[in-house]
């Protein structure tokens, strides 16, 4: 078997500090396969988004192992870690985070720019043609919708080719058909690329889509439909 | 299709940060016109006084009236001195001395008169009106001298061309009003308006006695290798040497044209340096500006600089990006400074020119816009480099929560360790371009000091508000809440307003101590007038007719000379290393004199006096301080020059001298016999035991003025208005940039009173939701901005009354120290005006904010 695109072994991570300090995740030990799609699904303070910015090296867990593409996270320091991310994951977030003062072409080449990348622009452009915004280059965020505000991000979360591609809510702040239009042409990016996908959703329709769901429950993946087949 | 997508042959820092200004500067104004103003005042100050300088250089040879001036007193060059100089170039001399101008009727004026040869002046013109030849100007026609006066005579004595005067005991007419005389800078600040006359009309006045206080100055144009080329800067020194060499008694002041008038360079000096440090204030209490906005500027972008590092950037890397974005900012707002400060030489030029007693330059100085240039950058990073510290830092994580608050933990310790380091380099600039490096540490260490008191003053504050017991009404409660809870404004306000009042209580106390000191004198002992030139011969009479003419004043009088000290215990007088508040003792000629007695208001110290019938060796008894500052004691050796002769006496003793009482003091008294039989004029003064009108001093000055023609009188009033007159030109200029300090400060304020208004807003809305009246609002507004700015006050008043004390007392030598109210009560009343009105300014509009539009968008 060829190694996973993302390991956790036995990942405890709490958060705050003093009386604050909660207990998160609680043992999650999970295997997602190169190329796999995974929806992150379960109520509200389970534990679903700390799980994902585990996976993107945002979160240092507090014992466990996390390797990513291979490569074990833990003995890589911050800026080890934000040289990482840049290279090998992309991240999309439920409110786009687009830099205000960036173009679409621009925000688009910053993580091109930031790798060292040859012809960030030429490639930023090319990306953000593929997601159907070739017209809007120049267009500041404040200028566009809300699912073109998402498009860009998308085009900036795989314009390093990375390995895998997060995401937390894609859909959460669109309406409907925009929403479709965006998880449409986000599985489209994965595949075309054949990334491995993990994504955070209360949308059961989104999560369907995924090759598989994991749901969490109290900081633990719930068992008993741990691993339930795509419908 | 083109893009607007900045070039990338731009390095990707330089890349990203114009990126995100480019969306306009808005939320950097108030760091801009920190940053400007203070980069403004002292690239202003600086290249006003580049200017002076510069002017001064440059028309060096015209002012000195030649290459080389050997100045002498009481006497003329002997045959042998004249013969030398003569071998060197053209001689050209003046004699300089202070007289009566009176009229007819008797009305009469101190003058400074200028008696001149017919090659005056040997550069630059004499410029006159009408415009007459020298000869006609000053030819004798029928029993007067032809005479020209500064305009100002003409308007003391009522006097139009054609008039006549009288000098001394010649008869004089008005030829012509003085407009401007190349020279007039090298004679320095004289106390009367200057009169041309010939040395004919000067030996004819009766003015030119032996003894008598006549200055002659012989300049020297030495022959170049062409008549239009200027012999060069060696052969002016060897020129020096070789007449020092020759005549090493010869008592005389050489001063070459490198050297013009070292007086006044070493004022402006001081005075450029410490106008300096006023505006470096206005640049660093606009640090404070500089902080907020910037640390307003990182919260702001802490989503961008989060999403950043989500794409890869590390925190050192985002730190960088803000870096660079900060220093971006402060060039523009150095720049704006510069534009301002570079300008100020030439709007003056073109606005003031013409009154500008001195020769300016207006230009542009590299070294003002490097110095600019450092002390802004070099401010916006000591102020902003901890700020931006805590973009480092800025979690990613929060972007999944859409709140990127972070923690307010301190920035790490290298951030502390650059902050650090910006200081030290922005007070070891200071240091490095400061004239008076102890000066420039003394502002150093009393500006952070004042920033550590400030700080802890600012925490004491919220301490006590925090632990005051819970006052019974809703508005003081309100008061004391908003002072300490957290993004209350009271450090913003103590750090801003604090520095700016405390310079502005420090200056206003000095600038009032010094004018009380002057005023105030002594009763009774300040003298009301000094005669000069009083000749033996004369004495007598003038005594009887002053004592019938007033009968209450005290009459002093005094033998007089003067005569330069030209060794101490065998060393030149100019290789002694003297201390700065002894130094002047060592420079030019000083008034001498002779007593058989101790002298009245001196105190013995040290030493024995002589006794009344001494005979032996000379002896003389000096002041105290100076001896100090000239490492001198009892039983060591002056030697001094007098009318061409070198005298050595021991020092038999020293006194304390009260020169506050502004009465005839003396640093050098000798034993009798040292003088005599050498010729001396006297000097007088008279006293009033209860001062003295106006009216009757006026008449008095017309009565000797008619009487005793010869008799130079100084009315005492006329020259504190004088010295007063040029303290308050010099108290404009401080006024100006301290005024800068404190609009710095208030920008400050004004900038984090607006920060502080969406909480206020929020707050606002939410009391009125719950039933408070706009009144009570009002209220507590009022009471919280008015007890920020009292406690800010009175902390300018103590630290700005140290401050003072301090120069009054430690620097400057004063005896008393007053306290004065004025000053004090108006800065108080300034800190209340600001805090309060630029506090409801912004409150007026939160008063009337609706609650409903908020409370759906909270």
């Amino acid at each position: 078997m060829s190694v996973p695109a993302i390991a956790l072994k036995d990942v405890h991570l709490s958060l705050g500090r003093g009386a604050a300090r909660v207990h998160i995740l609680k043992g999650i030990s999970l295997d997602i396969a190169k190329g796999e799609a995974v929806g992150l699904i379960g109520p509200s303070g389970s534990g679903k988004s700390t799980l994902l910015m585990t996976m993107a090296g945002l979160e240092r867990p507090d014992s466990g192992s996390v390797h990513i593409d291979g490569e074990d996270l833990g003995p890589l320091d911050e800026d080890g870690l934000a040289r990482f991310r840049g290279a090998r994951i992309g991240i999309v977030f439920q409110s786009f985070h687009l830099i205000p003062t960036m173009t679409a072409l621009e925000n688009v080449a910053v993580p091109l720019e930031l790798a060292g990348a040859a012809d960030p622009f030429g490639r930023a452009r090319e990306e953000l043609k593929l997601v159907g915004l070739g017209d809007r280059l120049d267009h500041y965020p404040a200028q566009l919708s809300g699912g073109e505000q998402q498009r860009v991000a998308l085009a900036r979360a795989v314009a390093t080719d990375p390995a895998i591609l997060v995401a937390d809510e894609p859909t959460g702040n669109l309406d409907e058909n925009t929403g479709q239009s965006i998880i449409d042409l986000m599985f489209r990016l994965k595949r075309e690329r054949g990334a491995t996908l993990v994504l955070v959703t209360h949308d059961p329709g989104l999560a369907a889509l995924c090759d598989r769901q994991v749901r969490l429950r109290s900081g633990v993946i719930d068992t008993s439909r741990a691993l339930e087949p795509a419908q | 299709m083109t893009s607007k997508a900045s070039s990338p042959a731009m390095p990707l820092m330089l890349r990203l940060a114009w990126r995100d200004l480019r969306g306009g500067l808005k939320g950097f104004r108030i760091f801009l016109a920190c940053i400007a103003l203070g980069v403004a005042a002292i690239t202003g100050v600086g290249s006003v006084s580049d200017g002076l300088s510069d002017g001064l250089a440059r028309e060096s040879r015209t002012i000195l009236g030649g290459d080389v001036s050997f100045s002498l007193i009481h006497r003329q060059l002997s045959d042998e001195e004249r013969a030398f100089l003569q071998r060197y170039g053209r001689i050209s001399t003046t004699g300089n001395l202070r007289a009566m101008a009176r009229r007819a009727d008797g009305r009469s004026s101190l003058v400074e008169a200028k008696a001149i040869d017919k090659t005056y002046p040997s550069l630059g013109q004499l410029v006159m009106e009408p415009a007459l030849s020298q000869d006609q100007a000053l030819a004798k026609d029928g029993d007067a001298f032809g005479v020209i006066a500064d305009p100002a005579l003409a308007a003391t004595l009522d006097l139009k061309v054609g008039d006549r005067l009288f000098i001394g005991e010649q008869a004089f007419v008005l030829r012509a009003l003085l407009r401007s005389e190349p020279d007039k800078l090298a004679g320095g600040v004289g106390f009367g308006p200057r009169v041309i006359l010939s040395q004919d009309a000067l030996q004819a006045s009766g003015l030119v006695q032996p003894g008598s206080l006549v200055r002659w100055s012989n300049r020297v144009l030495m022959n170049g290798p062409r008549p239009d080329v200027p012999v060069d800067d060696i052969a002016v020194d060897q020129f020096v040497s070789a007449a020092e060499k020759a005549f090493p008694e010869a008592g005389w002041q050489i001063r070459g044209r490198s050297n013009v008038s070292p007086q006044f360079e070493k004022n402006l000096d001081r005075f450029t340096q410490f106008l300096t440090l006023v505006g470096l204030t206005a640049l660093i209490v606009g640090g404070v500006g500089v902080a907020s906005a910037v640390h307003a500027f990182i919260e702001r972008k802490k989503p961008d600089l989060a999403t950043l590092k989500s794409l890869g950037a590390t925190g050192a890397y985002v730190f960088q990006l803000a870096l660079v974005q900060v220093i971006m900012v402060a060039l523009i707002g150095i720049i704006m400074g510069l534009a301002i400060g570079l300008s100020l030489p030439f709007i003056l030029a073109g606005t003031l020119g013409s009154v500008i007693p001195f020769p300016f330059t207006p230009d542009i100085y590299p070294e003002q816009i490097l110095a600019g240039l450092l002390y802004g950058l070099l401010t916006a990073l000591a102020f902003s480099l901890l700020p931006i510290g805590r973009a480092h830092d800025v979690p990613v994580s929060g972007l999944f929560r859409d709140q990127v608050d972070g923690d307010q933990r301190r920035p790490r310790r290298r951030y502390l360790i650059f902050t650090a380091l910006a200081a030290a380099l922005l007070i070891g600039t200071v240091a490095f371009l400061a004239t008076d490096q102890k000066l420039a540490a003394i502002y150093g260490g009393a500006t952070l000091v004042a920033f550590m008191i400030l700080r802890a003053v600012a925490s004491g504050i919220t301490a006590l508000a925090r632990r005051a017991p819970r006052p019974k009404s809703t508005e003081w409660r309100l008061a004391l809440g908003n002072i300490h809870r957290p993004g209350a404004l009271t450090s913003s306000v103590v750090l801003s307003l604090g520095l700016g009042l405390t310079l502005l209580v420090a200056l206003s106390l000095i600038d009032g101590n010094i004018r009380e000191q002057l005023n105030r004198g002594l009763p009774g002992r300040t003298p009301s007038f000094f005669f000069m030139d009083i000749q033996n011969s004369q004495v007598n009479e003038f005594e009887s007719f002053l004592q019938d003419a007033a009968p209450d004043a005290k009459i002093e009088r005094v033998p007089m000379m003067r005569g330069r000290v030209v060794r101490l215990n065998g060393t030149l007088a100019s290789e002694v290393k003297a201390s700065e508040n002894a130094a002047w003792v060592l420079e030019g000629d000083r008034g001498i004199t002779y007593s058989e007695n101790l002298p009245d208001g001196s105190t013995l110290l040290d030493g024995e006096w002589w006794p009344q019938d001494y005979k032996g060796p000379p002896l003389v008894s000096m002041e105290a301080e100076v001896a100090r500052g000239l490492g001198l004691k009892p039983g060591d050796q002056v030697t001094i020059n007098v009318a061409g002769r070198n005298l050595t006496a021991r020092i038999a003793n020293l006194r304390a001298v009260n020169w506050r009482s502004l009465g005839i003091n003396f640093v050098f008294v000798f034993s009798p016999n040292t003088f005599a039989g050498a010729p001396h004029s006297f000097l007088a003064t008279a006293a009033f035991p209860n001062g003295s009108a106006s009216e009757r001093e006026l008449l008095i000055l017309k009565d000797i003025a008619n009487r005793f023609p010869t008799i130079t009188s100084l009315r005492v009033k006329d020259a504190l208005d004088a010295i007063s007159g040029a303290m308050d030109q010099l108290a404009f200029a401080i006024r100006g940039a301290s005024g800068i300090a404190l609009i710095s400060s208030i920008l400050v304020l004004a900038g984090a009173l607006a920060a502080g208004q969406r909480g206020r807003i929020y707050d606002a809305v939410v009391l009125k939701t719950l039933g408070a009246t706009r009144l009570r609002l009002l209220k507590a507004f009022v009471i919280e901005y008015a007890l920020l700015g009292l406690a800010t006050a009175l902390f300018g008043l103590v630290a700005g009354g140290l401050a003072a004390w301090f120069v009054l007392i430690r620097v400057m030598k004063l005896e008393t120290f007053s306290w004065l109210w004025g000053p004090a009560l108006s800065a108080v009343g300034l800190a209340l005006i600001v805090t309060v009105g630029l506090g409801l300014i912004g409150t007026w509009r939160v008063l009337g904010q609706k609650p409903a539009s908020h409370l759906r968008s909270l």
